[in-house]
């Protein structure tokens, strides 16, 4: 609490600001003053503490940009594309069509079943391990785990003490001594565990239901009894209505998207012969039933849960599963610990991103997994300039601000560009909120010099620098915050004061005098999360020259090579000063 | 992939192109012949980029969404709404240690729990950025992380409970179409969902759910008539917050703690913790005394296990402690609550036994009540179609035993009140007294005493009339050519009805993959390019399109044609425009 990181957060200009609150009352939306609203949108200042915006506030480093659009470009507005589909705790590559068919968790049955199996571990070790001393550890790694090479499903057979390779196998957890036979999995060969599992716990009747239909895959035999095998039963059903209610037709082929030619010619018969003629034999349509069987995906529910409350007298609190359990679950419905399973690992995926505008590619990863680099990364850290704060005397004590004492404060603008930038920066006299705060920013606008790109030449900018800075000291003599000047400049940074006024953060409601009557009900609860810090919204509009890029297209070709084009990009940002110390 | 290349526009070209090159660097081997898809050289044009794009089914709750792509059993990623993602990008103070003991100052000045709902259905007052807001940000995580997609337009298919508010409706398909730039949305009702996803064609679907329990009756995949009660999980979640409080305190209090800030206090618990105690612990009783259930054959296997668990002590009589750890009041305490009274949230949530009917208002119904009220309000035909298909969604169907309880409930009013809309010290006098009862139905020539029945004149005029007046209810029921047409139906099977029977299904997200993927036309499918130039308003009242364009709802093999056929301009917002 006491500590306090002054930050810079910045509005990405891809946001959305109109308006959308509804009224309190019965009365219809205001559909006079929202337009209004939207009208002078730009003297609406913006309120970082809206709930709102803290969807679109990021930090720099977060931020891309785009040099061709010259924008800056937060997650929400960049178009992602897959790179690569990998396994983050194995890296092991998967390909883009085995995602469709096996999902999005890491169904092993190549060649790097170790690792998997440390992935099944992961998540059961962590139950039995919740279950033993009730911490909330669901998201913290098991490095020593993970770590471990390859044999690390430790064979041991529960039950003959001698560990011969053809034994049963267990999964084990080297960090809280937990294995697997404690909920009866075993395995009978170390391959393929993600299969075993998904035996052991559902059963044979999966893949028998696929496969043993005799004649029609709704006439199976055997009753599905996980969802899975229903959703496949159900599916099979409705198929089968819909397909045997007029086989003769188009239609037959919407059951397998339409992809047998046969079908999809008579599809296409129907549609340019003229839909009226093509439906005309259809309209006969037979009677679709309904599922009435168990093998059709039918169930009576049972209501009857006198098993699972006796279950929660006997298992009580620990017994049950904890919420963030049943979160990481894959499937949902898990209530007792006993009915937790090992979760695969969730792949990743590496991602390009393009600028949503003019599909420049803004950032693009090498395809290799192991490989960490960027191939392209414009991150806006190098175009536009950064922010960093600091009290310009630093107070004694806690750090924490005085209410109702100005306190000064040194904003400096470091500039990435090669060129100068024009900086022009404007906030609200008072900080929205509750508690409004006064500030006063002392030079609102400056210029920042290019950053030197040459390093030969580096001790001679530095020289130059100095003596630069040396003859600045001589004019002004004494450092003063003064208005319309800025505090210190560098070679490619300028610093400017900016003076705030805390508000008191007593929460007491306006003197009776002030309230006058068609005032809002003034808002006396206690302090929320954040209100005591100072949030500055500003905002900064850059203004630059710089050459033209010529590898546009556009009307950019027939200029002059040394032609400069004038750059301009404004945005909002939020300046977390301090905190305000409750007195 | 190469295969949607014709029909993605030039940008999207240059893409897939870009992308197939970076594949075929990393793959190792002998250069081969590029795959060529061999379906589009014998399928149609159309077939081809059907397959490619697999559409999302999105399920909106109010504290949940459930995410997948159509044709998956089971949703590949199921979203609940959390404060933690409403932090600004970079805020990681979730990782200090002493963050989950400061919930006080992060649920100060909100409502309690709200930043654990998408939305209240409740829109006045409500800023509907952050309801877009917030969606967008779990579904493009839920998106990118979970279904690994990556930016390309896909179309969407929406599960919507019944009656969701427009305005929220409407920033929902904003997000998707802004956001996600979704060529086309199709919204399915949840409740015929569940019912498509339990393989039945009429259902009454009860949804326990978050805001509200919803009644919805489905008649052949029609949503006939929807009920609602606030007796659902908000309300179940306050009655455990009483329940843990006391037991905090150690004392009960009477009065109940209604504002915000009472909340707040060292004792009381946060909502998270509330939550964690009412989904793992609670528990509901079993109805006063057992329905008599008729055991047809396909009666429910439920009657039989009751006798069996008789040497132990019934669950209610059970008072042995349970002990529940709570850690966010101060100082934590690990609490005892005997067995018995874990139960009594779910009481006093849904039930409210010990008031009288006419205490209740509108709203707040208790949930048999409601149930009993709807199937009562039905038609004939399709009360007994829907009563012996009634069908339990919703979070709160899995606390233990509340199914079975309602159920038994609403057995036991079926039972003592049958299907009598009428109700009252009279009509019991009426019913009692033979005397009464003989004379109005049987005897015409009393009629002077009872002038309601028939008009003396009507019977007079009509020739025929001479004959004994019979009541419509006896006259021997006229043969049906067209039933009996139905019945010849190799396909045909008698409908189950009549009886109360509860059905499991697999639930409204399932069945939305299902029809998804079986291309069943949905309620309504809003083009992008007709939602950016019109905007909600533009959507025409499902009344003025609705007969004539027959695109709602139909799911025969007829309908699946037709869908196509559709004209695009008047489009609706389904069942759910009809408010405006």
């Amino acid at each position: 609490m006491a500590s306090f990181t002054p930050y810079t957060y910045i509005q990405c200009p891809c946001h959305d600001s109109t308006s959308q609150s509804r009224t309190a009352d019965d009365a219809p939306p205001p559909t006079t003053t929202l337009p209004e609203l939207s009208e002078n949108d730009d003297d609406h200042a913006f309120d970082p503490r809206a709930h709102r915006s803290t969807f679109s506030l990021y930090p720099l480093e977060h931020l891309l940009y785009c040099d061709v659009c010259h924008q800056i470009r937060c997650p929400r507005c960049v178009t992602e594309e897959l790179v690569t589909i990998y396994c983050p705790n194995c890296l092991f590559e998967v390909g883009t069509s085995s995602l469709k068919t096996e999902g999005n968790r890491l169904t092993s049955d190549y060649l790097h079943l170790n690792k998997s199996l440390t992935a099944a571990n992961r998540t059961l070790t962590l139950d039995a391990h919740v279950a033993v001393s009730n911490a909330r550890y669901v998201s913290a790694p098991w490095p020593s785990k993970l770590s471990k090479p390859p044999p690390d499903p430790t064979l041991l057979s529960a039950d003959s003490a001698t560990p011969i390779p053809p034994g049963p196998w267990v999964l084990t957890c080297s960090y809280c001594h937990w294995n697997s036979s404690e909920i009866g999995v075993k395995f009978d060969k170390p391959q393929g565990i993600f299969g075993q599992l998904q035996k052991l716990r559902y059963g044979e009747d999966q893949s028998k239901h696929v496969v043993s239909g005799d004649t029609s895959p709704t006439k199976t035999d055997s009753v599905p009894e996980t969802n899975k095998a229903r959703f496949a039963a159900l599916k099979s059903f409705y198929g089968s209505q819909t397909v045997g209610a007029n086989p003769g037709a188009g239609l037959s082929g919407l059951g397998d998207y339409g992809l047998n030619s046969p079908g999809a010619l008579t599809r296409i018969m129907s549609i340019y012969s003229g839909n009226i003629n093509g439906l005309k034999p259809k309209t006969k349509s037979s009677v679709m039933r309904e599922a009435d069987s168990p093998n059709e995906g039918f169930q009576l529910s049972d209501l009857d849960e006198g098993a699972a409350i006796s279950q929660l007298r006997r298992d009580g609190w620990d017994g049950t599963v904890t919420g963030d359990q049943a979160k990481t679950q894959v499937e949902e419905g898990a209530q007792f610990a006993d009915q937790l399973w090992p979760i695969p690992y969730l792949l990743r995926a590496k991602r390009s991103k393009r600028c949503p505008v003019c599909r420049h590619i803004i950032s693009k990863p090498e395809s290799k997994v192991s490989n960490t680099r960027w191939r392209i990364r414009l991150i806006a850290n190098n175009s536009i300039p950064s922010i960093s704060i600091k009290p310009l005397n630093p107070p004694p004590g806690s750090g924490l601000l005085k209410p109702l004492q100005p306190a000064h404060f040194l904003l400096t603008f470091k500039n990435p560009l090669f060129d100068d930038v024009k900086v022009t920066l404007a906030t609200p006299a008072t900080t929205p909120g509750r508690f409004a705060s006064r500030v006063t920013v002392l030079c609102p606008e400056f210029q920042i010099d290019a950053n030197p790109d040459n390093d030969m030449y580096l001790d001679d900018v530095l020289k130059d620098g100095e003596k630069e800075r040396q003859r600045r000291r001589g004019d002004e003599g004494i450092h003063q915050a003064e208005a319309g000047k800025i505090w210190e400049r560098g070679r490619n940074w300028v610093s400017i004061i900016v003076e705030v006024i805390p508000s008191s953060l007593r929460i007491e409601p306006p003197p009776a005098i002030l309230v006058k009557d068609g005032d809002p009900e003034p808002d006396l609860s206690p302090l929320r999360e954040d209100e005591d810090v100072l949030e500055i919204p500003m905002f900064v509009r850059l203004e630059w020259e710089s050459e033209a890029s010529h590898d546009q297209v556009g009307a950019a070709t027939s200029r002059e090579k040394d032609a400069k084009e004038k750059r301009e990009l404004a945005y909002w940002c939020a300046i977390g000063i301090g905190r305000i110390s409750q007195e | 992939m190469a295969s949607n290349t014709g029909l993605a526009s030039l940008p999207h070209r240059t893409v897939s192109s870009i992308r197939a090159g970076a594949h075929s660097a990393t793959t190792p081997g002998p250069p081969q012949t590029p795959a060529r898809p061999i379906s589009s050289t014998f399928g149609s044009p159309s077939g081809s980029s059907r397959v490619d794009d697999d559409p999302i089914v999105i399920e909106l709750g109010s504290r949940k969404l459930r995410l997948g792509f159509a044709g998956d059993a089971a949703p590949k990623r199921i979203v609940a709404i959390s404060p933690e993602q409403q932090r600004r990008t970079g805020d990681f103070r979730v990782w200090e240690p002493d963050f989950s003991s400061q919930w006080r100052s992060r649920a100060s000045g909100k409502p309690w729990g709200a930043d654990h709902e998408l939305w209240q259905l409740d829109v006045r007052g409500q800023d509907l950025g952050v309801v877009e807001d917030k969606l967008e940000r779990e579904l493009r995580d839920a998106l990118f992380k979970y279904l690994l997609v990556d930016s390309r337009p896909r179309k969407v298919t929406l599960v919507l409970p019944p009656t969701l508010p427009i305005p929220l409706l409407s920033s929902t398909l904003n997000t998707l179409f802004h956001r996600f730039q979704s060529p086309t949305i199709s919204l399915l009702s949840s409740p015929v969902m569940a019912a498509f996803a339990a393989g039945t064609r009429s259902a009454l679907v009860i949804d326990l759910g978050w805001h509200e329990t919803t009644v919805t009756a489905v008649y052949e995949y029609h949503e006939v008539q929807s009920w609602r009660t606030v007796r659902a999980g908000k309300l179940l979640m306050e009655e455990t917050y009483e329940l843990l409080l006391q037991a905090v305190r150690g004392y009960a209090t009477m009065e109940r703690t209604e504002q915000t800030e009472d909340r707040l206090l060292d004792e009381s618990l946060s909502f998270e913790e509330c939550e964690e105690v009412a989904t793992r612990m609670l528990w509901c009783k079993k109805a006063a005394r057992q329905p008599h259930r008729k055991t047809s054959e396909e009666g429910l296997a439920t009657v039989h296990e009751h006798e069996e668990e008789g040497e132990e002590i019934p669950p209610t009589e059970d008072h042995s402690p349970m002990a529940i750890t709570l850690n966010s009041c101060k100082p934590p305490k690990t609490v005892e609550i005997p067995f018995s009274q874990l139960a009594e949230p779910c009481e006093a949530a849904f039930f409210e036994t010990r008031l009288s009917l006419s205490s209740f208002d509108d709203h707040e119904l208790p949930v048999h009540h409601l149930v009993y009220r709807a199937l009562l309000q039905l038609p004939l035909d399709v009360r007994a179609i829907c009563m012996s298909r009634i069908i339990f969604t919703g979070g709160c169907s899995h606390i233990f035993g509340l199914r079975s309880r309602i159920f038994d409930e609403v057995s036991i009013q079926v039972e003592d009140q049958g299907w009598d809309p009428v109700r009252g010290k009279g009509s019991e006098q009426c019913k009692t007294n033979l005397k009464l009862h003989r004379d109005s139905s049987r005897q015409a020539t009393k009629n002077g005493s009872v002038p309601v029945v028939i008009q003396p004149d009507m019977t007079n005029g009509n020739g025929e009339a001479t004959e004994p007046q019979v009541k419509a209810a006896d006259a021997p029921q006229e043969v049906d050519h067209v039933e009996n047409l139905i019945r010849k139906e190799q396909n045909y099977k008698p409908q189950v009805q009549g009886f109360l029977r509860a059905i499991d299904t697999l639930g409204p997200w399932c069945g939305g993959s299902l029809a998804t993927q079986m291309k069943i036309p949905a309620l309504a499918t809003i083009d992008r390019e007709i939602w950016l130039q019109q905007g909600v308003n533009g959507a025409s009242r499902p009344s003025e399109v609705d007969i004539k364009m027959g695109q709602r709802q139909s799911m025969g093999p007829s309908g699946l044609m037709r869908g196509q056929a559709a004209q695009p301009n008047n489009w609706t917002l389904g069942v759910w425009g009809t408010m405006f």
